[in-house]
């Protein structure tokens, strides 16, 4: 039925656009989700990689905090890898879950470049939720 | 009071199992006196439940910290309300919270359908059982028992993350877990509809309230996420397309369209099958959400360590009711034939399938970038993530074409419009919605998004005013009332419609507020006391924000028992074209047992906009909680936001409309019901009747 082949065409027509508007989503705001040791790995084999936008995984080592001249500072590394760490620099509002404290261990996800330096440049620094954060037996033995 | 909660959760269990058994055998061999049993049994772990959930309560107010669960979601010095809370603050105590919900509606369903739906009840009542039983497994197997012990008692707990003690955060979690547990009613109907196979329209007709019911607490529970979001996460957003932000609004986004594709059911008795795929993914969703609130198996903002055994618990269980829910509605396939066909494809069955063919877009497009960095990894091993532009880019094209439907949708006829019909019902309001974008554009709005975004609000919202008119004037001529009583009567007499319409013009409100967005202003400065930052408003107008200075409360001063360490609280004095407003300030806060400081916004709400301040750093926060004269300069981050009100305006008048549509009928049906509920076994209603 002609109406019928129409009402196909809307839908085919619906479909088409919907992946084109993922398919192109996807091409132009994917960004790679990496460890630290990932990061670090793959710059080594491919130094263009330190111009890429990514987002890393990574643990704040405590005590590695410092501020200064609007700039705020702070190692990360890798909680399955202990010995891949590298500094972190990041000029906007850190979130308040944010801790570099040795009796918290917190997670972050960030944002930014991994510059030739080796300075990771953060544009966006995300904080583990607190919420879902359950305290493990021995922080509680020893708090 | 707490050994008797550990041991109802371990005698829940075979109570459940026994329950789902004596449904299922009661509803294959006719057995009255088996279905007795198995109602009891929902009534038994109903009653077992709400002594677990007592228990925890209990350990929270007693402070009973040698349980995990309590010593990692609370200190003595805990608010008693946030104690009460904390049955829902953490994952051990939600998966209880949820079971004790989906017991509530259990019971409410087999003590309202004692005398009716008899054949359904049976496999009902096996169904709910069964999903009571997967809880209670994963709740006493999976490593995530709330009343695990820790074998020492520390001094004190954790204490509850500062963001969480929010007003907001108490109810925003309920309301979803109310949404997603009251969904399990419609679905234990429909796979009962499938497996007796009466798959008439009685199945809908029963569960249709049920079904508004999940949909109006899911809507509720996401807008209070985001004014939660909004109030608490102090960085001026509502919405981060957060993966369990995301987990939230799937199956908000299916039963939203569950409700629409019914209506065609119900007409023209088409969409059959569609109608149970749409059940069905509508609960496994639901399920979908809890596990990914609760699982951390996407990294995200809100996840936590991963938890692996759950996680293959959950999705064993998800893929146990695909399976199932596939092989029924395959076998059931002959009884769900199409009775008719779409005739036009300018029609309302058209229209509404266009709806439903968008909202499962924008599901797919929400579910697909969610689990992206899964997919790529399992296809890659790279992992890669998409952010808010991709969830921005797909869905505010789709969001919109939705929009125009919603204007379209309930003026255009049935089978196939006419062009009169067309012309009657469309040339005022698209004239309107022109006009509109047309002016805004003379007056220098250039944001594309944001014309169309207000050109087709206006569109639909015109619609919808006329039909109000229409409705409103027909009626105080035909039955001689005034206007406001004819209004009345009219939504009375046909409250599934017009409540529809009012939650249709609050979504455009809703939307309307969200393309206000586009024109946000954020501006971050750092000042030293007396001086000022010159905030320019989007609507023309100049704010003059002049910090006035700090002022300190430390522990011993303030009242110890709210949790408080310390409070900083910069003062800000607001002046719009010169005009004193009232103040604003915004704090940083400490609070016993919590490392870190949390930030206060201050937030001026206008009808058109809000002027939010975040007091963003604070150099040195020691010595400018001594007061220290040197330390009180401070960095803000200004924002205006325009036409945000409208977010939760929208969101107010769409829960207005769904309680509409849910009321009962009239006043006095409470009494009358038994006598409907008996009419009904004896004989029954014609369906398609104009009855919620």
């Amino acid at each position: 039925m002609p109406k019928n082949g129409r009402f196909l065409v809307g839908l085919v027509g619906v479909a088409a656009v919907v992946t084109y508007l993922i398919w192109t989503g996807v091409s132009q705001t994917m960004q790679y989700y990496m460890t630290p040791s990932e990061l670090v790995a793959k710059v080594s084999v491919d130094p263009s990689f330190h111009e890429v936008g990514v987002k890393v995984g990574g643990r704040i080592v405590s005590g590695s905090y410092r501020k200064g001249g609007g700039l705020h500072g702070f190692t990360v590394e890798d909680p399955e890898q202990l010995s891949v760490t590298f500094p972190v620099e990041y000029r906007g509002d850190l979130p308040d879950t944010f801790s570099d404290r040795p009796e918290m261990i917190v997670d972050a996800v960030l944002e930014g470049r991994f510059r030739a330096d080796g300075v990771f440049d953060a544009t966006t620094v995300l904080t583990k939720c607190g919420s879902r954060y359950e305290a493990s037996p021995e922080a509680l033995r020893a708090g | 009071m707490n050994l008797l909660g550990e041991l109802a959760l371990w005698i829940a269990l075979p109570v459940a199992l026994l329950g789902a058994v004596l449904g299922f055998v009661a509803g294959r061999h006719q057995r009255g006196d088996l279905q007795l049993g198995a109602e009891r049994s929902v009534y038994a772990v109903f009653g077992l439940t709400i002594l677990a959930s007592a228990g925890i309560i209990s350990n929270f107010l007693n402070d009973r910290f040698e349980y995990l669960y309590t010593a990692s979601y609370s200190n003595r010095e805990l608010l008693t309300w946030y104690k009460v809370a904390g049955l829902w603050s953490g994952q051990r105590g939600s998966l209880l919270f949820w079971l004790l919900f989906l017991m509530l509606f259990a019971s409410i369903c087999v003590w309202t359908n004692q005398r009716k739906n008899r054949e359904f009840m049976p496999y009902v009542v096996g169904v709910l059982c069964t999903i009571a039983s997967f809880f209670l497994i994963v709740l006493l197997f999976a490593d995530v028992n709330p009343y695990e012990r820790l074998g020492f008692t520390p001094a004190n707990g954790q204490g509850l993350n500062p963001q969480l003690q929010s007003y907001w955060m108490t109810i925003h979690p309920p309301m979803l877990y109310l949404g997603f547990t009251s969904f399990t009613v419609p679905f234990a109907f429909a796979i009962a509809a499938l497996v007796s196979g009466r798959l008439d329209l009685r199945w809908i007709n029963v569960t249709r309230r049920w079904i508004l019911l999940s949909w109006f607490f899911l809507a509720i529970g996401i807008i209070l996420g985001m004014r939660w979001a909004y109030e608490e996460l102090g960085w001026g957003g509502y919405w981060f397309w957060d993966p369990v932000e995301n987990a939230s609004l799937l199956p908000w986004l299916s039963a939203t369209a569950f409700l629409h594709s019914i209506q065609i059911q119900e007409s023209r008795g088409m969409l059959k099958v569609w109608n149970m795929f749409l059940v069905i993914l509508t609960f496994l969703l639901t399920i979908f959400a809890t596990f990914l609130t609760r699982s951390g198996l996407i990294e995200s903002v809100h996840s936590f360590a991963q938890e692996l055994k759950i996680a293959y618990i959950f999705l064993a269980f998800l893929f146990a009711i695909a399976g199932t829910g596939v092989v029924l509605v395959l076998w059931r396939l002959p009884k769900l034939k199409s009775e008719n066909q779409i005739e036009s494809f300018l029609s309302r069955e058209s229209a509404f399938l266009f709806n439903n063919l968008l909202l499962l877009s924008v599901l797919f497009a929400v579910l697909w970038g969610t689990l992206f960095p899964l997919i790529s990894e399992g296809l890659t091993g790279e992992k890669i993530s998409v952010g808010p532009p991709f969830f921005n880019r797909v869905n505010i094209p789709i969001g919109l074409i939705l929009l125009t439907l919603t204007g379209i949708g309930p003026v255009i006829a049935w089978r196939r419009a006419s062009k009169q019909n067309i012309k009657k019902n469309f040339t005022v309001p698209v004239g309107v919605g022109l006009a509109v974008a047309g002016g805004l554009f003379a007056i220098g709005v250039r944001h594309g998004f944001a014309l169309a975004t207000f050109g087709i609000s206006s569109f639909v919202m015109t619609v919808i005013v006329i039909e109000f008119f229409k409705g409103t004037r027909a009626r105080a001529r035909i039955e001689n009332e005034n206007w406001a009583v004819a209004l009345t009567h009219l939504i009375a007499r046909n409250r599934r419609r017009w409540g529809g319409y009012i939650v249709h013009s609050g979504v455009v409100i809703f939307f309307a507020g969200i393309a206000g967005s586009s024109f946000d202003v954020n501006i971050r400065q750092t000042l030293a006391p007396g001086e000022s930052a010159m905030i320019p408003s989007p609507l023309g107008h100049e704010y003059k924000l002049t910090y006035e200075g700090m002022s300190t409360t430390s522990a011993t001063a303030s009242n110890s028992n709210d949790n408080l360490a310390f409070q900083l609280v910069a003062l800000l004095r607001v002046e719009k074209n010169g005009k004193v407003l009232r103040n604003l300030t915004t704090e940083k806060r400490g609070y016993i047992a919590q490392n870190q400081p949390t930030t206060e916004v201050g937030i001026r709400s206008s009808f058109l906009e809000d002027l939010y301040v975040i007091l963003s750093d604070v150099p040195d926060i020691r010595r400018a909680i001594m007061n220290e004269p040197d330390a009180q300069t401070a960095t803000f981050t200004f924002m205006v936001n325009p036409l945000v009100g409208w977010i939760w305006y929208g969101g107010m008048i769409v829960a207005i409309g769904g309680l509409i549509g849910l009321w009962p009928s009239g006043a006095g049906a409470l009494v009358r019901a038994p006598a409907v509920a008996s009419a009904r076994i004896s004989k029954p209603v014609p369906v398609g009747a104009a009855d919620c």
